[in-house]
């Protein structure tokens, strides 16, 4: 009796919410639209947030950080090499297909193909198929992280995907340039089924009426995607009423929208920290540990987050924010204007000295006023720093040229975990093993390589963390780099948008669950 | 007429050979578009391998030999960032610059015509003082401020028209072709403040053209001959003088809308409008060259086809001006 | 001298000038602007690229006479902290600086292409008005991203702030000299024939001469009417250059860059980053507009229709 009033209630609730709230239109405006239909064309934040909208992964990250079923419902560990995974049944893909075990194989080889997932999958042997609703998949070391790389496990429709389109070219292929069959086309499992792309003027979904999430509140009928670069076009655009939604807010128009009625802000914490690496190869005085704390203690962070970022970034002081594994709460930023004229002195440098400065002006939240912000902090230090900005595609260029001393970087951790970080940022660079490959700084220490090493074999998660910790004490002694803050992730939207829920600190917006009332 | 344009032609595609040249002398120099296709985690050495595939390291003679080779069957290479080939997206964003253009044109013809022809009637009035000042205030005013000025009064302050974007647009031919925003009310609204912008900075140039050449029409012989026989001041102001006027009007506006195109560029930037300029500097932000260079073709070809057109049609008006092949 | 002073002011030039109200009026408002800008470091409050005086704390303060701004700065703060006031003055050096040189630079190349494309004709003629399309068919952007380029190889990253104000100088006097050319080429065609020129070469006087001592001075009128709205016309390219970011440095602002950073503030409510250095700006090229017009109507009252 008590299961029937709940399923009574239960049919009822679902009932109300389809009844109450009916077929809504949602034109949402991001500063870029993605640049392919093809999920494993490019590994990137934009890329991977068309993969939620059209398509599922096994598991999928929430609110909270922890892991929700998606088309995997359950999962165990079989051994240290080994974790099951129990695929969800009854799984439709926008072409008609059945959702099984095969299209998860399929999707790990061609992961493999991609030239972006490649670097993102070395840890794994491959997928086994235990049977059509069950999988295992296995990685070449104890892999601490698995979970964690599931999230991009997002399952394609082998069968669509099969065979050879009109110009003869297998429709599986993944083409960075020039037409291919996933480019215009996509079946997934997602929530929204794509029905016209114009690039950089519009994507339109509607709602797959065969979604397996049944229990999903999501009410957008319509979603339409259209990219405004420019920051102040974008926030007009949604205060004249044209778009429904937009994200990122730049920080100085915060103000203005929380002030208006019509619309609402919303900013979540992110994972993704801002510094600078101080090239010691370069510029001999960064090998003095003395001049590149004399740099750290001279930069005012937080007036950096309030004044630039109006309060909406995380003052940090080490490379992962709090609630990673390394995360360490006594290193503090330190701003200390006194002290780093003392420690310039003792390095013998208190007139200091002239460098270079390259900087991104269309990558992070506000670079290009960071960067200026931070020259003129360095001045104050004697440290005369002459800076040049410039958009990402020509940025990226000079950056691994390593053609200034001091070159601006952002990261986030693709696995939401600290080692991350270190791997690609800190660790000395070696382009066999592909360590460092963001360490612009030359920045090198070989106990650094040896823990972060260490911390990636180590399943057991308490050591991990106390490994992952000392590395950030080392770097933080060591100034080994300059640390900004942490970004948060902006949107704002029209009042009747539920925006709340659907975000995340991985910037991914579920639009499948959101409401509109 | 035919040596003319023939030697028209011979010289156009000398300056395309030069434009291409520059531009792939300084293709280098502008960033690596592989770095925007590919995810910031993707290693060096197999961006390298994705380079070679390109072609883009091979030596400059072989890059540019290969690139006029396909040039001449009318391929001016792949857009990297719209995986097509470069003059489709040209040809897919022209209609907005052109009907951008266009609706600009329209607003200067509709004002300045009146305000020239009146201007020059009755030059001491105050009305044309205003007019006058106002045109010079008008080309003292940077085009991105006026633009900046009109999304915040009429878009966000007044709420009374849309700030970005061509809104709702038409398939004209219904092949794709051509996305008009004049047939649809949604269209024709995202048209006007982006027009108005374009307009404000020829629109003062215009009014003052009109009127001196109308000034100067009204001193000559025959007008005053026309007013001895005793005409009706209307007859000889709007069919004598004014008909005169039109000539060099015309020829001014042709070659004008070709430089129109040249400013769309800081228009179509402000109001994210999603024409050829926003297209030019969007590659160039992405270092996507083979637009760049494709885009820099087809501007360059516009401009001397204009040119060679508005020659050719004064040459036909007006017997006086001989064209420079026949010499 | 003094015989000099007294032609000047019996002059019908500046008999013009002195019953022309908007001419005089412009005239000392322009004197105005050159004089701050040749003193700005001088009569500014503050030195805006001196970073010890820049402090992000300060940043985005409204004008003085608002509750929240400061007595310390008049016009309130850029987004940077500094004085909005002194960044502008400076800022309008730039500008002015930048006016100036690309001006010459156009008229040398313009003169020097106009003077031998008119006075020697054929074939010199036909190539050098065909590179004069060439250039102006070419889009004044990708002349400057060409440009600059060009100087980041030779000069290297590092030195962009330094090498920024003579660098939009040629970026922009090479986008315009075929202005000067056009003009002067239409003169010396006009000139050439005439008897004086005629006489000239009777007396056997060598072509470069001719064309220097002679036909050049007879030009001059329309160089003088074309300058000033070429002037007028660079301050507003080097704004628009800078408003796309390919301008001077973020560190050295001009008043183009500085509306640039005001536009991305104009709904958070700090509209004075965008207005008082877009009125400045206006202001500044409306006199010299307005003094062009009046040089126009006095000197040659047929020569510029545009």
């Amino acid at each position: 009796m008590k299961k029937l009033v709940l399923l009574v209630l239960a049919v009822f609730t679902v009932l109300t919410i389809n009844t109450a709230v009916g077929a809504k239109t949602m034109t949402v405006a991001l500063d870029a639209d993605p640049v392919s239909l093809d999920i494993h064309v490019q590994l990137s934040g934009g890329m991977l947030q068309l993969s939620h909208w059209c398509f599922d992964p096994l598991v999928r990250w929430t609110k909270e950080m922890t892991f929700e079923p998606r088309l995997a419902t359950k999962w165990e560990r079989i051994n240290e090499y080994r974790m099951r995974f129990y695929l969800r049944q009854g799984v439709k893909f926008h072409s008609g297909n059945t959702f099984t075990a095969k299209d998860v194989k399929w999707t790990f080889d061609r992961m493999r193909k991609s030239v972006d997932y490649k670097g993102l999958v070395e840890p794994f042997v491959g997928v086994a198929i235990i049977d059509d609703y069950t999988v295992d998949i296995v990685t070449a070391k104890p892999y601490a992280l698995l979970l964690n790389m599931a999230t991009y496990f997002f399952a394609m429709d082998s069968q669509f995907y099969s065979g050879q389109d009109d110009n003869g070219q297998p429709k599986d292929a993944i083409v960075k340039i020039g037409p291919s069959f996933a480019l215009n086309n996509a079946s997934g499992t997602g929530p929204f089924v794509v029905k016209s792309r114009e690039q950089g003027i519009r994507m339109v979904m509607e709602r797959f009426k065969d979604y397996w999430d049944t229990a999903s509140p999501g009410n957008v009928e319509t979603f339409i995607l259209t990219p405004i670069k420019e920051d102040a076009t974008r926030v007009a655009a949604l205060l004249s009423g044209d778009v429904d939604f937009i994200s990122p807010v730049p920080p100085q128009d915060f103000k203005r929208i929380e002030s208006d009625a019509k619309v609402k802000l919303v900013t979540c914490n992110g994972g993704r920290i801002i510094t600078l690496q101080l090239n010691q190869e370069r510029r001999p005085e960064f090998k003095d540990v003395r001049v590149r704390q004399a740099m750290v203690y001279a930069i005012n962070n937080q007036g950096i987050v309030d004044k630039i970022m109006k309060g909406t970034a995380t003052v940090a002081g080490q490379q992962g924010p709090e609630g990673y594994a390394g995360y360490k709460e006594n290193l503090v930023p330190r701003y200390d204007l006194e002290k780093a004229k003392k420690l310039m002195k003792e390095a013998g440098l208190e007139k200091g000295f002239e460098c270079t400065m390259i900087a991104p002006n269309n990558r992070y939240v506000n670079d290009e006023k960071i960067a200026e912000a931070a020259v003129q902090m360095l001045a104050k230090i004697n440290i005369k720093v002459n800076l040049k900005t410039m958009p990402k595609a020509q940025y990226w260029d000079e950056f691994d040229a390593k053609a200034a001393d001091i070159q601006m970087i952002g990261w986030h951790s693709d696995t939401e975990d600290s080692g991350n970080f270190t791997e690609f940022l800190a660790m000395c660079p070696n382009a066999e093993t592909g360590y460092g490959q963001y360490n612009s700084g030359n920045y090198c220490n070989k106990k650094i390589d040896e823990l972060t090493l260490a911390a990636q074999s180590e399943t057991d998660l308490a050591k991990r963390a106390k490994i992952l910790q000392e590395i950030e004490q080392i770097l933080y002694d060591d100034a080994a780099f300059i640390p900004f803050h942490w970004q948060n992730h902006s949107y704002a939207g029209k009042e009747n948008i539920e925006i709340e829920p659907v975000i995340n600190s991985m910037n991914f917006p579920y639009f499948g669950d959101i409401v509109v009332k | 007429m035919f040596a003319f344009i023939v030697r028209r032609i011979t010289q156009a595609l000398f300056v395309m050979l030069i434009i291409s040249m520059i531009g792939f002398a300084i293709k280098n120099k502008i960033g690596d578009p592989v770095r925007d296709l590919v995810g910031e985690r993707v290693t060096p050495a197999e961006r390298e391998q994705l380079r070679d595939k390109l072609g883009l390291n091979d030596p400059f003679f072989t890059q540019y030999s290969r690139f006029l080779k396909n040039a001449l069957q009318g391929d001016l290479g792949h857009s990297f960032f719209y995986k097509k080939p470069a003059l489709s997206v040209i040809v897919a964003k022209a209609p907005a610059t052109i009907e951008l253009v266009l609706g600009a044109a329209f607003i200067i013809i509709l004002v300045s015509l009146p305000l020239g022809v009146y201007t020059a009637l009755r030059p001491r009035s105050f009305f044309s003082r205003m007019v006058m000042g106002f045109s010079t205030l008008g080309v003292s005013i940077p085009v991105f401020l006026t633009a900046i000025m009109l999304i915040y009064i009429f878009g966000v302050q007044l709420n009374w028209l849309p700030s970005y974007g061509r809104g709702e647009t038409v398939d004209i031919f219904g092949n794709g072709w051509w996305q008009s925003g004049f047939l649809t009310r949604d269209g024709l609204l995202h048209l006007i403040l982006p027009c108005f912008a374009l307009a404000s900075i020829m629109l003062p140039l215009f009014i003052r053209l009109i009127r001196s050449e109308m000034m100067e029409v009204l001193e000559t012989e025959y007008i005053k001959y026309a007013w001895a026989k005793g005409l009706n001041p209307m007859r000889i102001w709007l069919v004598h003088a004014f008909k005169n006027t039109l000539l060099p009007v015309v020829t001014v506006f042709g070659v004008q809308i070709g430089i129109m195109f040249a400013f769309t560029i800081l228009t179509e930037t402000v109001f994210q409008w999603q024409g050829m300029g926003y297209m030019f500097l969007e590659a160039v932000e992405r270092s996507d060259i083979s637009l760049l260079i494709a885009y820099l073709i087809v501007v360059g070809s516009v401009f001397v086809i204009v040119n060679t057109v508005v020659d050719i049609i004064y040459g036909f008006i007006n017997p006086t001006v001989r064209i420079a092949g026949r010499t | 001298m003094k015989n000099h002073m007294t032609r000047f002011r019996e002059s019908y030039f500046f008999y013009s000038f002195k019953r022309d109200k908007v001419a005089m009026a412009s005239f000392f408002i322009l004197l105005i602007f050159l004089l701050m800008s040749a003193s700005a470091p001088l009569i500014s409050p503050y030195d805006p690229y001196d970073s010890h005086n820049i402090d992000i704390m300060n940043s985005e303060m409204p004008p003085s006479w608002y509750d929240e701004g400061s007595p310390e700065f008049l016009l309130g703060t850029d987004n940077m902290g500094r004085d909005l006031l002194s960044t502008m003055i400076y800022g309008l050096r730039i500008s002015v600086l930048i006016g100036i040189g690309a001006v010459l630079l156009q008229a040398f190349i313009g003169i020097l292409v106009g003077l031998t494309a008119g006075y020697v004709g054929g074939k010199v003629d036909a190539v050098l008005m065909r590179v004069a399309d060439i250039q102006f068919s070419f889009p004044y952007l990708m002349v400057a991203i060409f440009i600059s380029a060009i100087f980041q190889i030779l000069f290297g990253i590092g030195s962009y702030e330094k090498m920024a104000v003579p660098l939009l100088i040629v970026i922009i006097g090479l986008a315009e000299w075929p202005v000067y050319a056009r003009t002067i080429r239409a003169s010396v065609m006009g000139e050439k024939n005439k008897e004086y020129v005629e006489a000239a070469r009777v007396i056997g006087l060598s072509r470069p001469v001719i064309m220097i001592r002679h036909v050049l001075p007879n030009t001059l009128t329309s160089v003088m009417v074309i300058s000033t709205i070429q002037v007028a016309n660079a301050v507003m390219s080097e704004a628009a250059l800078s408003f796309l970011g390919l301008g001077m440095p973020v560190t050295m602002p001009s008043l183009g860059s500085l509306i640039k950073s005001g536009f991305e503030y104009i709904f958070s409510g700090s509209w004075w980053i965008t207005i008082f250095p877009g009125l400045f700006l206006i202001l500044f090229v409306l006199v010299i507009n307005l003094l062009g017009d009046w040089l126009r109507d006095v000197l040659n009252p047929k020569l510029y229709k545009g």
